[in-house]
């Protein structure tokens, strides 16, 4: 597992991909996030005391693994190439907090957990590409691998502070998972301070992701 | 049924929203730009104004997204020196509009956009 784990951070780092939202904001400050998929309903909040560091707290709700997870998490820029219109960026985040168990395997069961793993997102005005995994060790609970990876295109080019949205595919794999793989297509609304994003996996699992940045 | 509920809103989010960019254009575009800089602070526009002499436009890498442009309005924000500024994304020029009698030297604003996780490629000076 750790083999594997070593060769898709390096691999990783050499595509220079990744998902999600800027794991680090801009100095001073602060963004919320929730996210929610078919595997997990996560809080996440944290502050930037510079534009390459960012530390918070993270909720992960692991619906079917049947625990929760409380981590602080600090996530650090690695490197940002600024190019003239384009934007590519490359992150470590990782997390260190406990498992808390549930449900009928794991009820009153804690822990120690931590995850560890790599993101990289390459945006222009009108393109986007990300990829990202994460391993994640939840005490003797559970350990598991997970990456993900999406493409993203804006319908139109707009100016700062108009409503912009991207229209994006994410897909996601979890070798563990019955279903290893899921795709999701999923739209991405960002105005000002909010960003929010609808999408609906093959296997039919909701996703709702929204940040605040303030 | 999920499947073509989200089609739909795709569809129609896909085809609404440029209306909505086209609007705000619209209203852009009686700003003449190249003599005129929207002055924005804390996500509020007070109206065109006119840039003045020692005000600069600065050429910055990296810009691409909103969020680019908040991170340095919230940093300049800061500067009791800036009365606001202005991000053009299609050009990469911000330009930065002082107070009456203050200004920041080049290395500061350069500092500055640094700080903020990005480059400048050049400052030129409103004459």
């Amino acid at each position: 597992m750790i083999r594997i784990f070593t060769t898709l951070i390096v691999a990783g780092v050499m595509m220079t991909a990744t998902a999600e939202a800027r794991p680090v904001s801009y100095p001073d400050g602060w963004t919320g996030m929730l996210m929610n998929d078919g595997e997990a309903n996560t809080a996440h909040i944290h502050y930037s005391p510079t534009a390459k560091t960012s530390i918070g707290y993270k909720y992960e709700h692991w619906r079917d693994k049947e625990y929760d997870i409380h981590a602080v998490q600090m996530n650090n820029l690695l490197k940002r190439w600024n190019e003239k219109g384009v934007f590519p960026n490359l992150y470590l985040k990782s997390g260190l907090g406990v498992v808390d168990g549930k449900g009928q395997d794991y009820d009153g069961e804690t822990d120690m957990a931590g995850f560890t793993g790599i993101a990289a997102d390459w945006e222009t005005r009108r393109y986007f590409t990300s990829y990202e995994n994460r391993y994640t060790k939840a005490g003797d609970l559970d350990d598991f691998f997970q990456q993900s990876a999406r493409v993203g295109i804006a319908p139109y080019v707009g100016d700062y502070g108009d409503l912009h949205t991207w229209l994006m595919v994410e897909a996601k794999h979890m070798p563990e998972n019955e279903d290893k793989f899921t795709v999701t297509p999923l739209v991405r609304l960002f105005k000002g301070a909010h960003l929010a994003e609808f999408g609906m996996s093959t296997s039919g699992e909701a996703l709702f992701n929204y940040v605040y940045r303030y | 049924m999920k499947t073509l509920t989200l089609l739909s809103t795709i569809a129609v989010l896909t085809f609404a929203n440029p209306a909505f960019a086209e609007m705000d254009k619209m209203d852009h575009a009686t700003m003449d730009h190249s003599t005129h800089a929207e002055m924005v602070m804390d996500g509020k526009a007070d109206g065109a104004i006119i840039a003045k002499s020692g005000d600069a436009h600065i050429s910055v890498n990296g810009l691409v997204c909103d969020f680019c442009a908040r991170a340095l309005e919230k940093t300049f924000g800061k500067r009791d020196e800036v009365k606001g500024i202005d991000v053009n994304l299609e050009t990469k020029i911000v330009t930065v509009n002082f107070n009456d009698g203050q200004t920041l030297d080049n290395d500061t604003l350069t500092q500055i956009i640094t700080d903020s996780g990005y480059n400048v490629e050049g400052i030129h000076r409103v004459e």
